[in-house]
């Protein structure tokens, strides 16, 4: 079978990258310290074409390619492009912190850059195998960011944890896979999807590989009981890696879900229901409860990543194209608040001090009246205040759950997010309410940082205000 | 019972024992080499199976690579073993709780009700012109050339991480530049001349003792 | 024309967000400038689109430009609807604002002195003052190209808004506070029952589109509603939009606010009172009058009210001494008449009367904003007198206004004003011959008050004291060119446009009628098929009794507070105690607000504190907020500890997770 070369055009954003990262790799060889800012504008060069990329051979009907290993259709143009923007924001904020510490080297953007193409192959994937790997190939990028500070205790002991528990969730996740191949003979989504609409839900290999899969799903997202590196790993690593780990790859992981959990196996979506159901009740209530005796801002904000997964489970639980979409929003929507939080505690960093306590927050309104802004909307945001997009994000998952008449469960989400909105609230008010300490220095960003934070923060209001775009994309991909 | 199953018996049974050693020797060389064991053995069901070119990659990598690697690395760090299995048989009763309970739960699902022979028959053999290596060669190449490359980008992702997570230059490490000893010119670069004016003599120790109050200042 | 309509819209937005945030930076001449050259250039596209649908053929638009969201199937948009209706309001809309910018600059000049010495909150006043002006253009726009409830019910709100801050402008004022509370409370009123109309059109119709419910709404002429014994769905729905309207529109008795609203500066009364705010209520009853022309007994209640407002009102103007709210009770006043004729289905006659009204009403404010500006602030009519010598263009232009007002012949109120009174005449719905007669009467009363305003304060003998007399002169360009130009509408435009309006129906654009009128409720058609153009009408006019109440309250005016006033200046005094009870009455506003403020007010208060005490702070706080609070942080505080940081504890969790799940699924 002779190989077109048409079969390359769906993953030319996928090439981009490689192509930037494996450049940028080595012209790290070359390059003398005071040029290393090459590696930086070169990265965004990188991104910025695999944007264009993205839209340019996005559109249109699904196409499978690569003897049905890749697939590019809706919910891969809008996720490539959702990954790419975040990734964008979050070098832009680490740039800074990485100049300060002596960090600014090509390795960084390298291993970045696998990370962000292990993620475009998973929202690509359409057969286990693309998907697995994609995964791999992510995961293993982010293990090393994570103890990317080599001085850094914290950052080897929280890696080292990241990678063993990392293991054990590839390690089920694979048993799963290995178990539906044996219950429907295929790899491929579409083949199994098939098949399991033969066999039904009277099949208990597949239920039982099912339950590995969604293990997976909830230990790449941080699903409570499955959640435990998710603290330690945020305080441990460095902030940039936290900001990278944190956002995008939430993306990755919707697609991992919907990837495997949709497009395979949509036929026993009442079994995976229950079980995504049980993951939702325990990340909310866990998530939202934990984060509030946290001091330290870093492991707040890994609750409340818990938290949030907790509601993007309640989307997907749904099982019907409005809560996919939901889902979706809330998933794009999560990263981008999580990268605003990161990228302000990114700016209130420097050389010698990191800012990773509440307490480091003190103030921030005396000391710089726009950032102060930008975070409160991030706050707001992830408290699910309107007319922010996370009230938006959080109305639109109650409603796909009310729409399958689990009123009860919206009550616990929304008795939960009640309890939750407190922290997010206490940062407001320490932003603006409490005095900074009189040695803290002022705050100096570059122009780029300021203009990133800025839409970054804006935009959570802009989307809150005029959800609709965002929302009819998620919508067009589950028709 | 066939040679046949009798050699799968034989195997399976030696990689379950040898598994269950690795976690159980208290001297973590001991417990490397069970793991070598179990692998070698695993290749042997891999080539029961006709899969013999994977029974001999994995004797390669694994065993002839890897667990070398892992031999090494284990013997030249000083493992604590005491400190390492202190919870062990505090832990033991819950821990075999659950796995039991797993092993149970696996057995009952992947057991032969449902992998059995009714399910699963017995693929034919194979003609005896075929060749293992050039079958996986060509599915490689073709059907799965793109999670084939993907693969290769994660072997350069952990080489890069490896370098990046263990190669270290030490500040404190003097070395020399040929380059910039060969540009030696004659004259400032070999040789400086220093000037300064001339030092009075070393005072006396008895005498600074005597005036402690000049000598801290 | 999308992009038009949207610049028309998104421009005085525009300069209120530069004039409102960066209005320390770009200091009063560019937040002025700013806004008004946003204002002007929709005044300009408005006018260009009234002038196309006038002299071209544009055809209606309507069309959603923005999909907010859609839930269960009810679209919410942003979209216009712009047809000749329309048209019409942007233009009047535009222009009076237009006109109250550029007078603004004169007013506000000096608005330092009107806040205590280094208020924070004084700072940087002007440039807001124009913010908030700017963006009450904009909101007027959106709640007047509405294709939509929605989108109506948004300009509604932030009309609601924009209003109370300039209402309590002076925030230092403890009085400028209490009026915009009261306007804010009294108008929430009023909207609780607009919420409720479009929650029940979204609920019978399933959407939220103009055009989709007027087309549905013949099928739900029978539908009945388990409410109160069984009412018509249709009269359901109007009543609860007319009480919007009511809260809007200032109608008894939810008018209460309107005059206390005068605490605000003048610019914005004229521009709350003549051409924006106050004209919602009435705009949106004549866009919704396919649903009104539905139910008879919506129609009666209009016209009740409308014309209870008409007269009561106007009566409690004559015993006003402040100008403003001499101004503010005409306006209360003239909109009763428009609602009235809102009630006889003469919506063509209630749109030219509020066009009409808009104009000469917002030139009465800004002359008496003249006349205040001159007066160093002070408002009381009494203190006045003989300004004509004094501000001659104030006192021409004050006088064209008061002539319109009272419906002098060929001045555009006599035609709005007499062709109203005509077609309540013609109404034969239960009430229209209270309506008539209230009407008719009003117009006596209006000309009698609204002489007595302007012979107080433009004739006689000066009555202010010697420093302020002496710094009397003519106001600034700013303040006198809006004067003049809000003048020249004010005599012409009854003549220009009655024809188009009431007798061709110009409104309807090919198939396309926004006003429509059953067959047994066309109360114009007298006037339509004995028009022999505006002179037949005006002396047809001339011998009706209007006319003659009008000039008999002009001359009575004339004599009382002009010749006797000269020779004994006791007799406004004299007249009002003669009156005795009367004057009373009308003095405490026939008791309105001190009911409100006793019964309401009160009441609420009383109830909030048991509440408060009973319910809050026993049940809620002690109980349910801080006691969960408690709850959850010692949750919390224990849940933490589940985290330990041993990577075995992890690793036992992942696995005893996956044993629970598999037992519950796959076992079980």
């Amino acid at each position: 079978m002779p190989f077109d070369a048409a079969n390359l055009f769906p993953i030319l954003p996928e090439i981009a990258i490689l192509v930037t990262a494996s450049v940028v790799l080595v012209l790290d060889l070359y390059l003398k310290e005071k040029d290393k800012d090459i590696n930086h504008t070169l990265t965004l060069i990188g991104l910025l074409v695999a944007i264009g990329l993205t839209g340019a051979v996005g559109g249109g009907d699904a196409r499978v390619v690569f003897d049905g290993n890749v697939v590019r259709d809706g919910l891969t143009d809008l996720l490539r492009g959702a990954i790419l923007v975040v990734s964008l924001l979050a070098f832009v904020y680490a740039r800074p912190w990485l100049k300060d510490r002596g960090l600014f080297v090509g390795e960084f953007y390298v291993l970045g850059l696998f990370a962000i193409l292990g993620m475009l192959i998973m929202v690509s994937a359409n057969s286990f195998l693309t998907i697995y790997l994609g995964l791999e190939l992510q995961a293993l990028s982010l293990y090393a960011l994570v103890a990317f500070d080599r001085d850094s205790k914290k950052g080897a002991e929280a890696a080292m944890k990241y990678f063993v528990l990392g293991a054990l969730g590839s390690g089920m996740l694979l048993y799963g896979v290995s178990m539906i191949y044996g219950a429907t003979g295929s790899i491929e989504f579409g083949p199994v999807a098939q098949a399991v609409a033969e066999q039904g839900m009277d099949n208990k290999v597949l239920v039982f590989g099912v339950v590995f899969l969604v293990i997976g799903v909830g230990f790449k997202f941080g699903a409570v009981p499955f959640h435990m590196w998710v603290p330690d790993i945020y305080e441990g690593a460095p902030t940039p890696a936290v900001l990278l780990l944190g956002s995008a790859p939430k993306i990755a992981a919707f697609a991992l879900a919907i990837r495997m959990l949709v497009d395979g196996l949509e036929a026993i979506q009442p079994d995976w229901q229950g079980m995504l159901l049980i993951l939702a009740v325990l990340s909310m209530g866990l998530g939202n409860l934990v984060a509030i005796a946290q001091t330290n801002i870093k492991r707040m904000l890994a609750y409340s990543t818990i938290s949030h997964v907790g509601f993007i489970f309640l989307g997907l639980l749904a099982g019907s194209a409005q809560g996919y979409a939901s889902a979706m929003f809330y998933a794009i929507v999560y990263a981008v608040m999580s990268t605003g939080a990161f990228g302000i505690l990114l700016i209130l960093s420097r050389k010698g001090f990191d800012a990773e306590n509440l307490d480091d927050l003190k103030g921030l309104n005396d000391r710089d009246s726009w950032y102060a802004a930008m975070m409160a909307l991030v706050m707001f945001s992830m408290a699910g205040v309107p007319p922010t997009v996370g009230f938006m994000a959080k109305l639109l998952v109650l409603e796909s759950v009310v729409r399958i008449d689990l009123v009860w469960l919206a009550l616990v989400a929304v008795a939960f997010s009640i309890i939750g909105a407190f922290y997010y609230l206490r940062v407001v008010k320490v932003i603006y309410f409490d005095k900074p300490d009189p040695d803290m220095p002022v705050l100096t960003t570059s122009g780029g940082v300021r203009f990133a934070m800025s839409l970054n923060g804006l935009s959570l209001l802009a989307l809150g205000l005029f959800p609709a775009t965002l929302l009819s994309w998620c919508q067009s991909v589950f028709v | 019972m066939g040679f046949e199953k009798f050699l799968f018996y034989v195997f399976a049974t030696i990689t379950l024992v040898a598994a269950g050693m690795v976690i159980t020797r208290r001297n973590p060389v001991h417990a490397v080499l069970y793991l070598v064991l179990a692998f070698i053995s695993s290749a042997a069901l891999w080539i029961l199976l006709e899969a013999e070119f994977l029974g001999i990659v994995l004797v390669l990598v694994y065993v002839g690579a890897v667990m070398v690697l892992f031999l090494f690395v284990v013997m030249m760090l000083d493992v604590d073993i005491a400190t390492l299995r202190a919870g062990f048989i505090r832990y033991l009763p819950i821990g075999a709780l659950i796995a039991v309970v797993l092993a149970l739960e696996i057995f009952l699902i992947v057991g032969p009700a449902n992998f059995g022979l009714q399910q699963f028959p017995a693929p034919a053999p194979a003609a005896p012109g075929v060749s293992n290596t050039e079958e996986l060669g060509l599915l490689l190449y073709t059907l799965y050339v793109y999670p084939f490359e993907i693969a290769a980008v994660i072997l350069l992702v952990a080489i890069v991480a490896a370098i990046r997570l263990t190669l270290r230059r030490r500040s404190d490490t003097k070395y020399m530049d040929p380059a910039q000893q060969v540009r030696v010119k004659k004259g400032p670069d070999r040789i400086r001349i220093v000037k300064m004016p001339s030092e009075r003599a070393a005072v006396p120790a008895v005498a600074a003792s005597a005036a402690p109050q000049e000598s801290t200042e | 024309m999308e992009n038009v309509y949207l610049t028309i819209v998104l421009a005085p937005l525009l300069g209120a967000i530069i004039a409102g945030f960066f209005g320390g930076r770009i200091g009063r001449r560019g937040a002025h400038s700013v806004t008004i050259a946003g204002v002007g250039l929709s005044t300009a596209l408005s006018l260009l689109v009234l002038a196309r649908f006038i002299w071209g053929d544009l055809p209606v638009y309507n069309e959603a430009v923005y999909t907010w969201m859609v839930s269960d199937g009810i679209r919410f948009e942003v979209g216009f609807l712009v047809d000749r209706l329309t048209a019409l309001m942007m233009a009047t809309v535009t222009f009076v604002s237009l006109m109250v910018h550029l007078y603004t600059i004169g007013y506000m000049a000096d608005d330092e002195h009107n806040w205590p010495h280094g208020a924070l909150t004084g700072k940087n006043s002007y440039q807001r003052f124009f913010s908030y002006i700017s963006l009450f253009t904009f909101s007027m726009l959106m709640l007047v190209m509405s294709n939509n409830f929605m989108q109506l019910f948004f300009g509604w709100e932030a009309v609601g808004l924009v209003s109370y801050l300039l209402i309590g402008f002076w925030s230092t004022r403890e009085t400028a506070i209490f009026a915009n509370m009261k306007a804010f409370l009294v108008n929430r009123v009023g909207d609780f029952g607009f919420i409720l109309g479009i929650a029940a059109v979204g609920m019978y119709f399933n959407s939220m589109d103009y055009a989709e419910v007027f087309a549905a709404a013949p099928a739900h002429a029978e539908t009945q509603v388990a409410l109160f014994g069984g009412v018509s769905l249709m009269t359901l729905i109007c009543i609860l939009l007319f009480i919007g309207a009511m809260g809007k529109s200032a109608q008894v008795p939810l008018h209460v606010w309107l005059p206390d609203s005068m605490e605000g500066p003048t610019p914005i009364s004229a521009l709350i009172h003549a051409a924006t705010m106050v004209t919602a209520g009435v705009f949106m009853v004549a866009r919704m009058s396919p649903l009104f022309e539905m139910s008879e007994t919506a129609l009666s209640f209009i016209l009740i009210i409308g014309a209870t407002t008409a007269l009561f009102m106007g009566l409690i103007g004559l015993v006003q001494n402040d100008i403003k709210r001499v101004v503010a009770y005409s306006t209360l006043s003239q909109l009763g008449y428009m609602v009235t004729a809102l009630g006889a289905s003469a919506y063509a006659a209630g749109m030219f009367h509020l066009m009409t009204h808009a104009f000469f009403k917002a030139l009465l404010f800004l002359a008496a904003g003249s006349v205040i500006i001159a007066m160093h602030h002070k408002q009381d009519i009494r203190e006045m007198g003989g300004l004509r010598r004094y501000m001659p263009i104030t006192w021409i232009t004050a006088l064209i206004g008061s002539l319109a007002l009272i419906g002098f012949p060929a001045f555009s109120g006599f035609f709005s004003k007499d062709a109203i009174i005509e077609a309540v005449g013609h109404s034969t719905l239960y009430g229209s011959g209270y309506a008539s007669l209230l009407l008719t009467i009003g117009v006596f009363v209006t000309a009698l008050y609204s002489f007595r305003m302007y012979f107080l304060v433009f004739h006689g003998t000066p009555r202010m004291d010697e420093h302020t007399r002496h710094h009397l002169h003519e106001t600034p360009w700013v303040v006198t060119v809006p004067l003049v130009l809000l003048a020249i509408p004010s005599v012409v435009l009854g003549w220009l446009v009655i024809e188009p309006l009431l007798v061709t129906n110009w409104f309807a654009t090919g198939d396309w009628n926004p006003i429509v009128v059953a067959h047994d409720h066309d109360t114009l058609h007298t006037l339509r098929e004995h028009w022999h153009g505006q002179w037949a009408f005006v002396l047809h006019g001339m011998t009706m009794p209007p006319f003659f109440l009008a000039m008999g309250g002009l001359a009575l005016a004339a004599v009382v507070w002009w010749f006797t006033f000269a020779k004994n200046p006791k007799i406004d005094d004299q007249l009002q105690a003669m009156g005795g009870p009367v004057t009373k009455v009308l003095q405490a506003k026939y008791g309105f607000d001190d009911f409100n403020q006793k019964v309401f007010a009160g009441g609420s208060r009383m109830l909030g504190r048991a509440l408060w005490l009973g319910g809050d702070r026993a049940i809620i706080d002690d109980g349910v907020v801080n006691g969960s609070a408690h709850r959850v942080a010692a949750l919390a505080q224990r849940a933490r500890h589940l985290q330990t940081g041993y990577l075995y504890h992890y690793a036992i969790a992942m696995i005893v997770g996956l044993v629970g799940l598999l037992t519950f699924f796959v076992v079980l």
